[in-house]
């Protein structure tokens, strides 16, 4: 397996640096010009299947980073590395036009690990929100009949590098804690070819977060019920706003802007049910928007509600309970937007489908999720984007690194 | 290591897992491959949200003061242009143009001794330039000087200047004025009797033709005149190397006569100059230089003058773009200078392709060709590959209505006002190219009040 070996360190390396530069284009969305932009799910591969629903579920195929609690499934002979990486098309459509484009980018890398039999650790990198958009808009010379062409455009994002626990005080009852850093920028710009401006407004955002997980199992003979809860306080983020404007042989930085911005309250409450290697899982999820205002006169913000649900279905067969076991997914995803234009909900909806495939080597697992779906809406005058996103998470166990800390 | 390897034939093995790896392997591929080009396209949908911190706007009604002002003097020495006659019209006022040149001395070859006289011309090239009636005849006259064309201190000759000459003509010649001939016509002054005289000093071995110093002093120099105030047409001849010549003409008497010539060039071109009378009276621009050198377009019924050799410039003055800075979040993006020429007045004059613009200098350049009333020099402006910028023509033949040049003063204008201070006294000029005021009479009079001349500028406020 040496060549896939040296395979995959390329690939990590590559989608490291890439990670760096070009993760703040990951989004190619209008809507993303809102606020932090568009918020990156935070489920699992294997979760992402499932509609993303993953809150009740426990760290055993893979590191669930959306609940901290959750590291506690990690077992003491496996150690995870996983790199998620998705490409999606988008078709854009309002009532009379249409637009599509193609973009793809790292999803996430994550680690998991047992560090003594009482606690398990995770940490990893993930976008939290990203921003991508280019707008040639027709404006008209105040003073003069005529008109030019101005280009809108952001870029930017928040990402978050995290750090995570979780220990078991009693029997069946998990707890966990995320300390996450989140910093990024909310860039956007304004500018014209024809008359050589380019106005760059870019706010430098950071901070620390904490979110806590909690997961009790109950088991009944071979059924097992997972209860998970997540809970992360609303967080104001530190910015830095630089303004400047680019003129043919000037360039100057203006007055700097004060642009507040903030993560809201989050909870979620999920239940996850299994028996004979069949899973089936529950979300519910309110993250408290309405008390984050944003300075863009055309936009609401208001509490948004995650609803998902996922099934896990094993393969028949031979294979059925081996580690050579594959697993198909199918899920719901129901996520309201949290922001509203002219009371217009952008509601996000997705189908899911997809499957673990085990492989015997030291690629351990591929998870592939394709999702299908829908955002925007297509009244007021709004933009309506269909999807089709595919996610590609591979998750390597007994990575060199953490292989040799046992050893 | 051992001598021999022993090769192990392996049978291939069909694995279901062996294939999988190739789905991640193909995907990431194109993944990457993708990713690297589309990244961020470009949108027409969304624009009804974009929430726009700029506005652009043009601004046309900054006051533009216009003025025309006078150089006191232009060099026009080594230009290889003589130009002579006199034009006059209702606008412009008259101008009298003559040319000063001297000859070159060398040695001359020797005479036979067969050798007879036959007649002498001297002889001048058209170069293609005229201004005024060229269907009517003119009339030159050719004077010889009574004292030496010397520049003095100066390296140049400028267009007041003028050295003493014969008031009586060694001639004069009448013709039909050709400019454009195609051919290598010309017009030719018969000097007989000077020619005689310099025949036979060359035969005699004359100190006066031997020597350059009493050459020099022996034929001073001479200047082509306008014969007739009858004319109105100022025609310009090659005064370039050898092409104004003084011809000898003599043949030896054998059995078969031959003839024979002695061509005497032009001396030195930075010898040969010409003089301008210009004569604004009866015109709006009258007793222009009495008052300081510039005139108002106000008091010249809201008309701006420009013209070359005569030296009149157009100003332009801003003096109320200071005002620009009362308000702080804008930046200029570009800033156009429109100017219009009075319809109808362009033609029996083309209106030059090319016009230039030209700013006061900070440092006074004494070698400056032109200057601004005060004297101080002014230089063109360059745009960004450091050529002189030139305005944009049009020409509308059909209306004349959108016949104009506009410039493109937008780095200038951005570099003077970086201080957030702009000097409105010091304004901008505009006119021919340094050669263009030193060789030709192009002219142009611009429009001050319908339409106004407009400083443009396209700004974006934030």
């Amino acid at each position: 397996m040496g060549y896939l070996r040296k395979f995959a360190v390329f690939l990590l390396v590559f989608l490291g640096i890439q990670s760096v530069t070009a993760l703040a284009q990951s989004t190619s969305s209008p809507y993303s010009m809102f606020g932090l932009g568009v918020l990156e799910s935070s489920s699992a591969g294997p979760n992402m299947a499932m509609g993303g629903t993953g809150i009740g579920f426990m760290s055993e195929k893979s590191v669930n980073y959306m609940n901290p609690a959750s590291y506690n499934g990690i077992d003491s002979l496996v150690s995870f590395f996983e790199v998620g990486i998705f490409g999606k098309y988008t078709s854009f459509s309002t009532k009379k036009e249409s637009q599509a484009l193609f973009n793809s980018n790292l999803r996430h890398v994550l680690m998991g690990f047992r560090v003594t039999p009482w606690m398990a650790a995770s940490f990893g990198f993930s976008p939290y929100s990203s921003i991508g958009y280019k707008i040639n808009t027709i404006s008209s010379i105040e003073g003069s009949n005529q008109q030019y062409v101005k280009t809108f455009s952001g870029d930017g994002g928040v990402n978050q590098v995290y750090l995570g626990a979780s220990v078991r005080p009693v029997k069946n009852l998990s707890l966990g804690v995320n300390a996450a850093y989140l910093f990024g920028n909310v860039t956007h710009a304004e500018s014209s070819d024809i008359y050589s401006f380019y106005l760059e407004d870019i706010t430098y955002i950071s901070n620390f977060d904490f979110n806590f997980g909690l997961n009790y199992r109950f088991v009944f003979d071979k059924t097992r019920l997972n209860v998970g809860l997540i809970y992360g306080s609303s967080k104001k983020l530190k910015t830095q706003n630089v303004t400047t404007i680019q003129t043919v042989n000037e360039v100057e930085t203006l007055r700097k802007r004060s642009y507040k911005y903030e993560i809201p309250q989050n909870i979620g409450i999920g239940i996850a049910y299994s028996k004979n290697f069949f899973s089936a899982g529950i979300d519910f999820e309110r993250s408290s928007w309405e008390n984050v205002q944003f300075s863009n006169n055309y936009i609401h913000t208001r509490n948004s509600n995650r609803y998902s649900f996922g099934l896990e279905i094993p393969s028949l067969g031979v294979n059925r309970g081996t580690t050579r076991m594959k697993l198909f997914r199918i899920g719901g995803e129901l996520r309201e937007s949290y922001i509203t234009i002219d009371d217009t909900p952008l509601n996000y909806k997705a189908l899911t489908l997809g499957a673990g495939i085990p492989l015997n080597g030291w690629l351990s697992v591929v998870n592939v999720a394709l999702e299908l779906g829908q955002a925007g809406s297509l009244k007021n005058g709004l933009l309506r984007e269909n999807f089709v996103n595919l996610h590609l998470d591979l998750s390597f166990k007994d990575w060199w690194f953490v292989k040799k800390r046992y050893n | 290591m051992k001598g021999i390897r022993v090769g192990i034939i392996k049978k291939p093995v069909f694995s279901f897992a062996k294939i999988y790896y190739i789905f991640p392997v193909i995907f990431i591929a194109a993944l990457i491959l993708f990713s690297s080009c589309t990244k961020q396209s470009e949108f027409d949908l969304g624009k009804d949200f974009v929430d726009s911190q700029t506005r652009l706007k043009i601004i046309d009604t900054f006051r533009v003061d216009l003025s025309t002002i006078i150089q006191d003097s232009l060099r026009t020495s080594g230009t290889d242009v003589a130009l002579v006659g006199e034009y006059s019209d209702d606008i412009f006022g008259s101008i009298r143009s003559e040319t000063y040149f001297d000859l070159g001395f060398s040695n001359f070859q020797n005479i036979e001794d067969k050798a007879f006289y036959d007649s002498a011309a001297f002889i001048l090239r058209y170069n293609g330039y005229s201004i005024g009636d060229t269907l009517s005849p003119v009339s030159l006259k050719l004077h010889a000087l009574t004292e030496k064309i010397s520049k003095g201190s100066n390296a140049y000759l400028y267009n007041v200047r003028s050295f003493k000459y014969n008031s009586q003509p060694i001639s004069t010649v009448e013709f039909y004025p050709e400019p454009h001939s195609k051919t290598d016509t010309i017009v030719s002054f018969k000097v007989d009797e000077l020619g005689l005289d310099l025949f036979n000093k060359i035969r005699d071995g004359d100190e006066n033709v031997t020597s350059e110093e009493w050459f020099m002093d022996y034929l001073k120099g001479f200047v082509v005149t306008s014969g007739s105030s009858e004319n109105n047409a100022i025609i310009g001849f090659d005064a370039s190397e050898n092409k104004i010549e003084l011809k000898i003409y003599y043949h030896l008497r054998l059995e078969e006569p031959e003839k024979k010539e002695i061509t005497i060039a032009m001396g030195a071109s930075g010898n040969q100059f010409n003089h301008i009378d210009s004569d604004f009276s009866g015109t709006l621009l009258n007793s222009i230089k009495s008052s300081g050198n510039k005139k108002m377009a106000s008091e010249t019924e809201y008309k701006s003058y420009m013209q070359g050799l005569t030296g009149l410039i157009t100003k332009v003055q801003f003096p109320t773009l200071q005002d620009i800075f009362l308000d702080n979040n804008w930046k200029i993006l570009k800033a156009e200078l429109v100017l219009e020429p009075v319809r109808y007045s362009f033609e029996k004059f083309p209106l030059p392709q090319k016009l230039y613009i030209y700013q006061s200098d900070t440092i006074n350049w004494l070698n400056s060709v032109l200057k601004d009333e005060k004297g101080y020099s002014i230089s063109q402006l360059v745009d960004e590959d450091r050529n002189a910028l030139t305005a944009f023509f049009s020409l509308d033949e059909i209306l004349g209505d959108d016949t104009r040049y506009t410039f493109d003063i937008t780095s200038y204008l951005t570099r003077e006002m970086r201080r957030k201070y702009f000097n409105s006294k010091r304004g901008l000029h505009i006119g021919l190219s340094t050669d263009g005021y030193t060789s030709t009479f192009d002219r142009i009079l611009f429009e001050g009040k319908k339409p106004p001349v407009k400083l443009r500028l396209y700004y974006l406020s934030y």
